[in-house]
């Protein structure tokens, strides 16, 4: 099951290997108890976070011959897990808010995939409300999205066959879950749950492009998002800074070190871009 | 020529008759000369007409010139009333409009109106009686009468006359109730005829008491005494409980403390109300920035500056110390502290936990070093927003964030100590240098992905050292690489 590593402390970067968590070590020093118990279900556990990614965004297509002044594209919004796995583990349902232009533009969807197909000529924002089922979350979470039909200015004229794909990532993060939610999903492919530390292989498999056969065509548009990039990314900036600091420093305690001698007034103009 | 050619006259050559065929090259004074020239010499100053118009086209009027001037004059008379006015301003800003519409002011009002009153209305010089008056003076004064009826009731001014109800005990009252070591029959009767006379002024009760007795002795013995009595009067404690007299009891000594750090704080030294300004401030600044890391969610008890009795000795080292921790206290604060909108939160999203993370830092950090912050993620190709938000990504970001940040301190911390060291070797040298400048430029952006700007530097710094004995400090030899000059 691809599964990102993550810890509970936030402080830990990708490569710190505690020990059991504390979660962990709770389930396994407690007794066996029958799974009825009412503490259990309303038992929170503190220093655990059961995060789930999920990307939603829209796709659309212009309708080309088919296309009138007040129909032009037509467009699905959706919410999926961000490895397209069933997110009907924690959402009950999702609500979508169209443009009030629309007749009956608060959308229930009840069963995944949470999606909505439309068709119109209007960009405007999507409302995108979930809701969880009442073990996960009391709360509903809200997200927004804009819809986008027509191209980027320099993508040349539009055609039918290639949509206008617009998806963001993000994380659903529950901070204290209950232990009924914990022990439900803890094994669940769309949740992100603290554990061991796995082996190297474990954040290359984010990359895996997960295809469901089950699902439609749509998810053939649907973007890889591998945080393996951006960590390089970060990574070298950190150390690109972090080198800058030192050599301050350095200059620094020279300076404060030697107050009256005539000496080089040096400033941070190093070039990095070749460095 | 026609009546419309343009003819210049020549200048001094001008004759009436002539220049009366040209359009005017000057204003308007031209044209009333002209008029003036042509009628039989009384001065007209008219308004803009058509005689105007024609004189300028050189058309022939239609009537005589003396009927006409006598005519326009007539009607034309009231409308020059404003002398003060020049005509054009005058024709401006509406000519005959300006008469007020509206009367202003009737005249037949100032005529004093016979008042038609209903009712018969009399000054009489009458005697009174005031309640607040324990004698039998008799005393008079002016009183409005209305229909021969003199008003009744109590002289107006009796009812500001308030007292305060202090309470008299019996003997029997006294031994039961009032008794107190440090308080003898005597002076406790003493004490309350002065409450009495003086209406609980205390500070003029303690300077007419016979023995030596502080205000908040005297206060606290009437108090208590008063409480004591209204208790053992009532038939219930609940009755009175709601008097202030019981509900509160007289601390003598918080007065004491108060009155004392009051004159301690009014007879302070310049120096040191500046000190405790000092304190104050800091003390500020540092509630301030941990309050911006909790976020206001915390709200409920807000923190309590410190006294200002407190001695004001420690305030050098304090001040010392904060450009030095200033550095480090945003890094560490914004770490580790996760501000309370997210802790009351059940469920949110990562990038939402992002964001509020990073306003906390920019509410400690001031805005100015925030976006100084991200044109340096800019510059090293970092997503200001990451692309994949996952929760590494997150911690690594804000960790780059709280670098960033420390860099940006250190290297202010540097500039001002460079600034320093020049400004102390500049009494050594009389020419100024302009190094100073230089190195600000390249401070801001450590990162600059291009090139071009460094070439720019290098011309100007030769313009600098230019016949200047300060050669070795502009192109050091051993340190190629700094500032980008020695490549």
């Amino acid at each position: 099951a691809p599964i990102i590593l993550s810890d509970s402390p936030p402080a830990a970067a990708a490569g710190a290997e505690p020990a059991l968590t504390a979660a962990q070590k709770a389930l396994r020093s407690k007794p066996a108890r029958a799974p009825e118990d009412p503490d259990k279900k309303n038992k929170k556990l503190k220093d655990v976070e059961i995060s789930f990614p999920i990307v939603y965004g829209t796709i659309s297509f212009w309708l080309g011959k088919k296309a009138s002044e007040y129909n032009s594209h037509k467009w699905t919004v959706y919410i999926r897990s961000a490895t397209n796995e069933d997110l009907s583990v924690i959402v009950k349902r999702v609500v979508f808010q169209l443009h009030p232009s629309f007749t009956n533009p608060t959308r229930v969807v009840e069963q995944p995939p949470f999606e909505l197909s439309e068709s119109g000529w209007g960009e405007f924002e999507i409302a995108i409300t979930l809701y969880f089922h009442s073990d996960v979350c009391e709360k509903r979470l809200d997200l927004f999205h804009q819809l986008k039909l027509y191209p980027e200015e320099d993508a040349g004229p539009q055609s039918t066959k290639k949509p206008v794909v617009v998806e963001t990532y993000d994380e659903v993060v529950f901070p204290e879950p209950t232990e009924a939610f914990f022990l439900r999903v803890q094994n669940h492919p769309a949740a992100t749950v603290p554990r061991l530390p796995p082996g190297p292989m474990e954040l290359m498999s984010h990359d895996k492009k997960r295809f469901d056969t089950k699902d439609h065509s749509l998810s053939q548009w649907f973007s890889n998002f591998s945080e393996a990039d951006e960590l390089l990314k970060l990574a070298a900036a950190r150390q690109q800074v972090q080198a800058h600091i030192a050599k301050l420093r350095r200059q620094l305690s020279m300076i404060e070190g030697m107050p009256q001698q005539s000496r080089v007034i040096s400033g941070p103009g190093q070039q990095f871009g070749h460095g | 020529p026609g009546p419309l050619t343009t003819v210049f006259p020549n200048p001094g050559s001008v004759s009436p008759r002539e220049s009366s065929r040209h359009p005017p090259c000057r204003g308007r004074k031209t044209v009333r000369t002209l008029t003036l020239a042509r009628s039989t010499g009384v001065p007209v100053l008219l308004r803009p007409s058509s005689m105007d118009a024609k004189d300028i086209l050189g058309l022939q009027k239609t009537s005589f010139p003396s009927a006409q001037e006598k005519k326009p004059r007539a009607p034309k008379e009231p409308q020059r009333k404003p002398d003060g006015v020049s005509r054009e301003v005058y024709a401006l800003t509406g000519g005959v409009g300006m008469a007020p519409l509206m009367p202003t002011i009737e005249a037949s009002h100032l005529k004093r109106r016979p008042a038609v009153e209903k009712e018969k209305v009399a000054w009489q010089w009458l005697p009174f009686t005031s309640s607040a008056r324990t004698d039998n003076l008799q005393l008079y004064h002016w009183v409005r009468v209305v229909n021969n009826v003199p008003p009744t009731g109590d002289y107006d001014f009796a009812k500001y006359n308030t007292k305060v109800d202090v309470l008299k005990y019996t003997d029997e009252e006294y031994e039961k109730y009032l008794t107190e070591p440090t308080w003898s029959r005597e002076e406790t009767d003493q004490l309350f005829e002065l409450c009495q006379r003086f209406d609980l002024r205390f500070i003029v009760i303690a300077d007419r008491f016979p023995t030596a007795r502080s205000v908040e002795d005297l206060k606290s013995r009437y108090y208590s005494v008063t409480r004591a009595l209204l208790i053992a009067r009532a038939r219930s404690f609940d009755e009175v409980a709601g008097n202030p007299l019981v509900k509160e009891t007289f601390n003598a000594a918080h007065e004491t403390e108060r009155k004392r750090a009051l004159s301690a704080l009014f007879s302070q030294t310049k120096q040191q109300e500046r000190k405790d300004a000092e304190v104050l401030a800091e003390a500020k600044r540092i509630m301030e920035s941990r309050a911006a890391n909790k976020n206001v969610e915390e709200a409920g008890a807000p923190t309590s500056l410190p006294n200002a009795a407190v001695p004001a000795d420690g305030v050098s080292p304090l001040s010392n110390n904060l450009p030095s921790s200033a550095a480090t206290h945003p890094a560490a604060a914004a770490n580790t502290s996760i501000p309370d909108t997210l802790r009351m939160l059940k469920v949110y999203l990562r990038t939402h936990a992002l964001d509020q993370m990073v306003q906390a830092v920019t509410a400690s950090a001031g805005i100015r070093m925030i976006k100084r912050v991200d044109q340096t993620l800019q510059d090293l190709g970092v997503n200001l927003k990451p692309k994949v938000p996952t929760k590494a990504v997150c911690a690594e970001h804000l960790e780059l964030r709280n670098e960033i940040l420390t860099l940006l301190n250190i290297q202010k911390q540097l500039q001002n100590k460079e600034a320093e060291v020049l400004a102390n070797r500049e009494s050594s040298f009389t020419e100024a240098p302009t190094t100073p400048k230089r190195s600000n430029r390249d401070i801001d952006r450590p990162f600059v992905p291009d090139m071009a700007g460094f070439g720019e530097v290098r011309e100007q710094s030769n313009g600098i050292t230019r016949g200047r004995p300060l050669g070795d400090l502009m192109h050091p030899p051993r340190q190629p690489r700094a500032r980008g000059l020695g490549r």
